[in-house]
């Protein structure tokens, strides 16, 4: 790995660094309103000023590619790993050193450290409390009777799309298609976010549905009230619980890694990733790092393996959900 | 002022000829009428001779100046034409003193010599004080002589008029037309006027140039186009005209409806044909033994005289006749009917 | 004398009915840079999607997936359209001939929709039944959004009207029905069908509401392609079929009008005692009129302001002010753009409209369809290779021109259009070139029209979504990028006050390109003549 790096770096012998940069441009999946704060923090905190364009992390992606290396790009932060995995795939990373991240454990960094992750999402069931007596153990559950009409998923989202994307890569791909046919079946209702699935079951349209842990918060917190909405995690080890990340990266092309890096250093640093907890309710990727409120900690969510780094082919997924009729 | 000489033109759209072979000229000073039905090609003419279209063959000359041959013609705004199309076409964003003073080259002139112009203008057309109404406020009459103003501001060789005086009613037509034309020889200009108003071509013009599908019909001072036609129909164009079966023996006499008079006819030779008359060739009287009996069935009153219907006796032949003067004529009034003027005889061969 | 084959050839590529002058060769050239920059998009789709071989191009186009999407495409287009061209027809015939209190302001509030960006809408109308979705769904938002351009495009053409015809087919007894199929409606076939055409563009290229409402169209799969995989050579191969299937639409369009339509210079226009009093009709358009402007203005702007006003947090005024200044001044700067591009053509046509300005004309209209996202890629594409111009405010301009440059050249060949032929000739005999007479009687008359096309292309400008975010400058928002910034996180009420911002600035432009349509000749007959309307 260490050769790949060199090879790596002296390809980009000619990418002369800046000594002493006063800015640096940041490519944001993240949106504003949650990571703004974090990236004013550093600014104060370095002195260096941060250009940041926001957008949708695979929009933001497929302008990286469509750039290449004359990206003005020095640090992209992505809200999925697919993005991410695109972007590694074209070499346009450059890989981190060791030191830098150091605290992420390398289940959620990438091969060859070309980015590395920096806030857990985890997938769980949302349900109303109300409605749903009898919690499932697998999203195998899922396609029974008992959740006729009543479970609601959003297929068109990213986070749906990986998860079964990496339902595909441990069970296969007739494994997915029988279950997502299954969901069919079973009346399963289409929402387009992640967010429109919770309201629906603070309104008790439905009783349960999959999304990721911080959506009960955020659209509790978009509403301005409490919901009656709760979260739920499936047995141990299932593929239900998958922990997603957002992680970062530094371009290549860049004339100020040391800042990037920099950047992604505070983004990671202990300090940091609690206030990830606290503030936008996401998971902090440290090791016995506290857990969101109500929420268990990382570790005994009893996650699935997963390997990230084979979630960037999302297209496969696609054509499974439009085969099947969810899409 | 300007001559003009057409030769030979032939101008084509797509597969229709429009003007065909056709050839005329016009001396320096010279007003000249093109008076046919429409679709005749007077107005493509007009518009050939202004360098608006491209004939297909012919020469066009402006005085000594060829301004076109065959396909490669001088383009218009080197012509020095004065163009006065249909409805005036005023400039609807510049008042009347742009409008006139829209050719005249402001490198060339200063603008004292362009106000000038501008005011000389407007005296001569009778609307000084116009200077700075926009065209919206202005009559049609006013539109025409302000248009016609423009056309003469840059000195033109020519003035080309196009049925300028026709969307105007009749009583400020007259009027403006003879304004017009008095001006126009005030000048001395030379000018194609495009009509289908048989007085106006008659009343107006040195010279008429009888168009039909797009050739001259004929070609000549009003007097002899409307005293001499040379085919009935052109008699048809240029007045009112009474078409009456007839034949001639070959000693010259002619006979028709209403005269059995002899004509003496240089070289006679027996046909059949038709004799053109002019309805005020006609004498009609309620007492006289001589003439062809007939009922006047219809009277025209006109004021200045009146146009008398009457259906002859033996046949069935309708004359019209015109008759001045007060009227002592009644319908259902038996009268007599007789021909005062030349025979003109067109035979059938 | 037969002409020889040169003649016959330099004469069929650069005159027209054989009218003689020339056209300074510069003028060429400038066109013909202008098509080659306007080409740019298209030339960076060919280039991506030949990047997949040829059978594999051929699979993607012909798999059900693909077919499928076509479907759904073709069925909104269709019923967006057909929908459009019946209330557009009626609602503008209803404004145009019978008698109602304050027409002007009925033509304002049909129009004002136009003010409103198509994701704004199924916002609001989502906010208000969330489960909204389909193609229904779908139509439903887009025959609002689209309305006012058919609106606009008969208006514009009922007033035109020669309204002798009509009295003469009163005397000669033919009902109000018969007087309207027969009469009126063929002078406007060729309005209803440039109405069409835009509105139907519209539909094609439009992205915000079909993808809120879960339809995939052609751009929705555009979009997914390049988020979801990655694949551009793909969503390049569909956009292609994008443009193709806009091509075929134009083409439609082009035989339906009537080009040849002589303007009428002398001609009796509408007077308010012509205008028809039934009390049945005027209720049937007040009430039409009322219904939409209830649907598409008053529900949008309660939404709005109901979230606005419900906002907890405290409104940030100094981003509201940034984003508008920012919104305003990149909009204006891209249409004043399109402008100049379009008026090298456009004096082209005005001095001499052969067989190239048409077939340039032709070829700018197919950018009516060219969805955001693929000019965004392609002048990123571009772009990022040309330095400092990447990402500039410039280059945003440059993109709004290339999106919105078929409008803009519609529109100034419509508004050379009205100068009549005569006073071009009246010109030239009195000694102007052709280019004088451009610039002195053409362009000076067709001015104001092609002030509104601007302003046009203005509006439309503003309400931009893709490619704005891929080219606007590092740390510049536009209100558009602020909404979608604050939605796509479900801050609604955070994105009402910018939605409100933009519909209010919007309004402005779509309140002064109502402003034609609303003005009735009241010019009766003058002295003793008929005034012909030169204006």
């Amino acid at each position: 790995m260490v050769l790949v790096a060199s090879l790596l770096a002296g390809c980009s012998s000619s990418n002369e660094q800046a000594t002493d940069p006063t800015e640096i441009t940041v490519y944001s999946g993240r949106s504003e309103e949650f990571i703004a704060p974090f990236f004013a923090q550093w600014e104060q905190s370095s002195g260096i000023t941060l250009n940041i364009r926001y957008g949708d992390s695979a929009e933001l992606a497929a302008q990286i590619l469509e750039e290449g290396s004359n990206s003005p790009a020095d640090l992209f932060l992505s809200q999925d790993a697919g993005s991410l995995g695109a972007v590694a795939k074209a070499e346009l990373f450059i890989p981190l050193p060791n030191d830098v991240a150091a605290n992420i454990p390398a289940e959620f960094v990438a091969a060859n450290r070309n980015w590395v992750g920096v806030t857990g999402r985890a997938r769980v069931f949302a349900y109303n409390p109300d409605l749903l007596k009898v919690l499932p153990t697998s999203v195998t559950d899922l396609t029974n009777a008992q959740y006729k009409g009543e479970l609601g998923i959003a297929p068109s989202n990213a986070s749906f799309q990986a998860f079964v994307t990496a339902l595909i890569n441990a069970q296969g791909t007739d494994f997915a298609q029988k279950w997502l046919e299954g969901l069919k079946a079973n009346d399963v209702r289409i929402y387009a976010k992640n967010s429109a699935i919770v309201e629906a079951i603070d309104k008790k349209e439905i009783s349960i549905g999959l999304v990721n842990h911080y959506y009960v918060w955020e659209v509790s917190e978009g509403l301005g009230r409490e919901i009656n909405a709760k979260l739920g995690f499936f047995k141990a080890g299932d593929l239900g619980n998958m922990i997603n990340v957002s992680g970062a990266g530094v371009l290549a092309s860049s004339k100020k890694y040391a800042a990037a890096q920099d950047l992604i250093n505070f983004l990671t640093s202990q300090k940091i990733q609690n206030e990830f907890v606290s503030k936008t309710h996401e998971y902090s990727l440290i090791k016995d790092a506290m857990a969101p409120a109500t929420l268990p900690a990382l570790a005994e969510i009893g996650a699935p393996t997963v390997d990230l780094n084979a979630l960037k082919d999302i297209q496969k997924t696609q054509d499974l959900l439009v085969k099947v009729g969810l899409l | 002022m300007t001559s003009l000489d057409v030769s030979h033109l032939t101008v084509n759209f797509g597969d229709r000829t429009v003007i065909d072979d056709l050839s005329f000229n016009l001396k320096e000073g010279e007003i000249a009428s093109l008076l046919g039905p429409s679709g005749c090609g007077k107005t493509t003419l007009l518009r050939a001779i202004a360098g608006l279209l491209q004939p297909r063959e012919g020469t066009i000359r402006f005085g000594s100046q060829l301004v076109g041959v065959s396909t490669v013609v001088l383009p218009p705004h080197k012509r020095r034409t004065g163009y006065v199309p249909q409805q005036g076409a005023l400039f609807p964003h510049l008042n009347v003193a742009k409008n006139i003073a829209f050719g005249l080259d402001k490198k060339e002139l200063s603008t004292q010599e362009i106000n000038a112009t501008v005011s000389e203008m407007l005296s001569l057309i009778g609307m000084s004080g116009y200077e700075n109404q926009m065209p919206t406020e202005l009559s049609g009459g006013q539109q025409t002589r302000v248009a016609l103003a423009r056309a003469l501001a840059v000195k033109p060789r020519m003035v080309l008029l196009d049925e300028p005086f026709s969307a105007l009613d009749a009583e400020l037509r007259n009027e403006l037309r003879s304004e017009v034309v008095a001006l126009l020889r005030k000048q001395g200009t030379t000018a194609i006027l495009v009509t289908h108003d048989r007085e106006e071509a008659l009343v107006s013009s040195d010279k008429v140039v009888l168009m039909r599908d797009g050739k001259i019909a004929q070609y000549g001072t009003p007097e002899e186009v409307y005293e001499s036609p040379v085919s009935p129909s052109v008699a048809v164009s240029t007045g009112d005209a009474l078409i009456l079966e007839a034949e001639q023996s070959d000693n010259g006499s002619t006979r028709y409806a209403i005269s059995s008079l002899e004509s003496e006819s240089k070289s006679a030779i027996a046909s059949n044909g038709y004799v053109v008359i002019r309805p005020e060739e006609i004498s009609v009287s309620k007492n006289s033994s001589l003439g062809v009996a007939g009922t006047l069935i219809q009277l025209d009153y006109y004021g200045h005289d009146a146009m008398l219907v009457i259906k002859l006796e033996n046949g069935s032949e309708i004359i019209r006749a015109r008759v001045a003067g007060p009227m002592d004529f009644e319908v259902g009034d038996i009268v007599k009917v007789e021909h005062r003027g030349p025979i003109r005889f067109f035979s059938n061969q | 004398m037969a002409t020889s084959t040169k003649e016959r050839l330099t004469n069929r590529l650069f005159t027209s009915r054989g009218e003689p002058g020339s056209i300074h060769p510069a003028l060429y050239a400038l066109v013909g840079m202008l098509l080659a920059v306007v080409l740019i998009p298209f030339v960076y789709l060919v280039i991506r999607a030949f990047e997949k071989p040829v059978p594999e191009i051929i699979d993607l186009l012909l798999r059900s997936k693909t077919l499928e999407v076509l479907l759904t495409t073709s069925v909104l287009l269709a019923v967006v359209v057909a929908v459009n061209i019946v209330l557009g027809t009626l609602i503008s015939a209803g404004l145009h001939f019978v008698q109602l209190p304050k027409t002007h302001l009925l033509i304002v509030a049909a129009v004002l929709p136009l003010a409103i960006p198509s994701y704004v809408f199924t916002y609001t109308w989502l906010a208000l039944f969330p489960s909204l979705s389909g193609t229904l769904a779908a139509a439903f938002v887009l025959v609002l959004t689209t309305l006012p351009y058919m609106l606009l495009a008969i208006l514009v053409s009922l007033r035109r009207i020669d309204n002798g015809f009509i009295e003469v087919a009163r005397t000669l007894g033919l009902s109000r029905v018969q007087i309207f199929f027969r009469v009126i409606l063929p002078q406007i076939r060729g309005s209803i069908s440039a109405g069409a055409l835009l509105a139907g563009l519209y539909v094609l290229s439009d992205f915000g509401a079909v993808s809120l409402l879960n339809v995939e169209t052609l751009t929705v799969s555009i979009q997914n392609m390049f988020k979801s995989s990655y694949d551009r050579s793909a969503a390049s191969v569909i956009s292609l079929l994008l443009i193709l299937a806009s091509i075929l639409f134009i083409a439609a369009d082009e035989k339906i009008k009537d080009k040849n339509a002589k303007e009428n210079v002398f001609k009796r226009l509408a007077t308010s005692d012509s205008r028809i009093q039934s009390f049945r009709l005027k209720s049937i358009v007040l009430i039409s009129v009322g219904v939409y402007a209830l649907l598409a203005v008053v529900v949008p702007f309660y939404v709005l302001i109901s979230r606005f006003i419900s906002n907890p947090n405290p409104i940030d005024i100094s981003g509201l002010f940034t984003a508008s200044i920012s919104t305003i001044s990149v909009s204006a700067l891209g249409a004043l753009i399109a402008l100049l591009f379009s008026a090298p053509l456009g004096f082209l046509i005005a001095a001499h409209a052969g067989r190239f300005s048409k077939v340039s004309e032709r070829i700018i209209l197919i950018g009516h369809a060219l969805p955001g996202v693929v000019v965004g890629l392609a002048l990123v594409s571009l772009g990022s290779k040309l330095g400092p111009i990447y990402q500039s405010v410039f280059l945003l301009a440059f993109a709004y021109a290339l999106l919105f440059l078929a409008k803009a050249v519609a529109s100034m060949t419509f508004s050379l259009q009205l100068v009549p032929q005569v006073l071009k000739e009246v010109a030239a005999t009195l000694g102007k070139s052709k280019t004088k007479v451009s610039t002195s009687v053409v362009f000076p008359i067709a001015l104001p029209s092609i002030g509104l096309g601007t302003l046009l292309v203005f509006l439309t400008a503003m309400k931009e979504l893709p490619a704005t975010l891929m080219l606007r400058p590092t740390g510049m928002d536009t209100l558009a990028t602020q909404i979608w910034s604050y939605a796509s996180i479900n801050r609604f009420n955070d994105a009402a006050p910018y939605a409100l911002l933009l519909v209010l600035i919007a309004a402005v432009p779509t309140f002064l390109l109502s402003l034609p349509s609303r003005e009735v000749s009241t010019e009766t007959n003058k002295n003793d003549s008929q005034v012909g309307s030169l204006t």
